[in-house]
């Protein structure tokens, strides 16, 4: 039997006051036990905010949200203690062991028995043999072991990973990719995480959802996805010359974005556009050309109307300083 | 909540010994007090007559242990800070533990801390010439005021903090409130030299209950239990405010 391990109903999280920002805007979503979903979407976009409202770290604005069948702000112990977390930045206690961060996480979980369980996750992250090292000795791979190993010592239902693989190197990244996959299948756990990585959503996401300025834009598998999008998307840089009037005229054309001498341009088929596009534009009026077949990254540029990776500016700089004042601190 | 609250305190207790450096600076800072306070002050202190029987070293060391409860709060909403700014917090409140019970972890944490103090002020003591003719009860009188006092003062200080996120906070309110407390009670000089509205304070300061009760065993003038007893209440009034504002106003990040 499968039931819905998550579910989540015209939920709305506003931050500050009534003119604080909108970071949730009237999510659904239901997510079946026992599979892997992603929250995808570019930073800002509301995925940290919508894991801090379902782990209970956030009250909610309107709407209500459940999490393995208990109500996440009335019942909040209960979905505690049901849940596991996966923070995008490591965060263990470092002075003390590998040992004494499970035997303080079985504390907060008001585990007994515990220890058995511990060394079997151990033993599957291939840690075993350093449960009495001091964590700031170990790499960020181990380091990232054992925060999951932390998170199913209770065994729970759902996990939380946010943005499990931001800032690790390829071979890191792989080694975790692996272990969703692989702990997902030992031990049943459903798992919501949020990425902005589309191929990390396409390898290890059952269902994906897009979501974009706090609005769930598009959700299914991530077939149905790709199939959403039958049309090619040809991005082109030209010179003044160039209108959107004169680009809509070419046949094939399905819809014309601007962005200054940038142009998103939506196509039947890119194979039978570009021939007909050189006919009427002059190749010297075309600075640069691309063309991208049907992918998440063009669900996502087509639904959103801006790329997952595109941020304004001014949010990059404030990230930019916030990150370096937490690296000061 | 017993089994949270017990990892938490243990984490707290935990974190101070795997820090040598802070260990350290726990214990020579009162050892400091001794030393330099009180040889600069000893020779002044016996030709007044007003500081009882014993040198001024007696006198002052349960002055000295008592202020030192009162910086001890600092330590304890650092720590919360730090939780916080590390994103421990938010590991901590995503398993079913309440924020009164992360509150309650700090103040007991930092009351233990304050209270590793005392055996190392002890035996300080002894070098500069302090004898303690106390009986174990005493001895268990005066160190259960310590803790009530470390207790209260730390309860009162994250209950203050517990909306702070900022390194700086902690500083700022212990600097603000040590020097008042510490000169308006009976912890360097007998507050009976002190003028009125300064005798006022010093007569409702827990500084003073807990230096005062100490003074008596150490002193062996007539010993007045009831400040244990004020002591508790100004302990249980930290813990209730502190339990009541960390369940609404402590900042997870």
């Amino acid at each position: 039997m499968s039931t819905s391990a998550i579910i989540v109903n015209d939920l709305s999280k506003r931050y500050g006051n009534s003119h604080g920002v909108l970071a949730l805007d009237h999510v659904t979503l239901s997510i079946e036990g026992g599979t892997v979903f992603g929250l995808m979407g570019p930073n800002g976009a509301g995925k940290t905010t919508l894991i801090k409202v379902l782990t209970g770290i956030s009250d909610i604005t309107s709407g209500t949200a459940s999490v393995a069948g208990f109500d996440v702000q009335k019942e909040s112990m209960q979905v505690r203690a049901r849940i596991g977390w996966v923070a995008a930045e490591v965060i263990l206690e470092d002075d003390f062991t590998t040992w004494e961060n499970l035997w303080l996480q079985a504390r907060l979980q008001d585990l007994k028995g515990w220890e058995e369980r511990a060394e079997q996750l151990l033993q599957y992250f291939g840690l075993l043999d350093r449960k009495d090292d001091k964590v700031s000795h170990y790499s960020t791979g181990m380091r990232k072991k054992l925060e999951i190993a932390l998170a199913l010592l209770h065994q729970p239902t759902v996990i939380f990973m946010d943005e499990p693989t931001i800032g690790l190197d390829v071979a890191t990244r792989r080694m975790l990719w692996d272990i969703v996959t692989g702990i997902h299948k030992e031990f049943g756990v459903t798992i919501l995480l949020t990425t902005h990585y589309i191929e990390e959503a396409d390898a290890l996401c059952d269902r994906i959802a897009i979501i974009d300025r706090g609005r769930i834009v598009a959700e299914g598998t991530p077939s149905e996805l790709k199939a959403r999008v039958t049309s090619d998307i040809v991005e082109l840089e030209t010179s003044e010359a160039v209108s959107a009037d004169l680009l809509s005229k070419i046949p094939g054309v399905q819809e014309v974005r601007a962005q200054g001498n940038d142009w998103i341009i939506q196509v039947a088929a890119s194979e039978e556009f570009l021939p007909r596009l050189f006919a009427t534009v002059r190749t010297d009026d075309i600075r640069r050309i691309s063309v991208e077949k049907p992918s998440l990254e063009t669900v996502f540029l087509q639904l959103t109307g801006h790329r997952i990776g595109q941020e304004e500016p001014m949010h990059d700089i404030r990230k930019f300083y916030a990150q370096m004042r937490r690296a000061r601190s | 909540m017993r089994s949270q609250l017990w990892g938490l305190y243990v984490r707290e207790v935990l974190r101070v010994f795997r820090n040598p450096f802070v260990v350290l600076v726990t214990l020579v800072q009162p050892f400091m007090w001794l030393a330099f306070f009180g040889s600069s002050f000893s020779n002044l202190a016996a030709a007044s007559g007003k500081f009882g029987s014993g040198t001024y070293f007696a006198f002052l060391l349960p002055g000295t242990l008592s202020t030192s409860m009162l910086s001890v709060g600092m330590f304890g909403s650092m720590s919360a800070i730090q939780d916080k700014r590390f994103g421990f917090m938010k590991r901590i409140l995503i398993t079913p533990t309440s924020k009164q019970t992360i509150f309650l972890s700090k103040a007991l944490g930092a009351a233990t801390r304050g209270l590793i103090q005392v055996p190392v002020m002890v035996a300080a003591a002894v070098v500069f010439g302090v004898s303690f003719p106390l009986s174990p009860l005493e001895w268990a009188g005066w160190v259960l005021a310590l803790f009530l006092l470390a207790f209260g003062f730390s309860s009162f200080f994250l209950a203050i903090t517990a909306p702070a996120t900022d390194w700086q906070t902690p500083g700022v309110v212990a600097n603000f409130i040590t020097m008042p407390l510490m000169f308006a009670s009976a912890a360097l000089f007998p507050s009976s030299s002190f003028p009125s509205w300064m005798q006022a304070i010093s007569n409702v300061n827990p500084i003073t209950f807990s230096a005062t009760l100490g003074r008596s065993f150490l002193l062996g003038t007539s010993v007045d239990w009831w400040y244990l007893g004020d002591l508790a209440v100004f302990a249980a009034l930290g813990v209730l405010i502190g339990y009541l504002v960390s369940a609404r106003w402590l900042r997870v990040e």
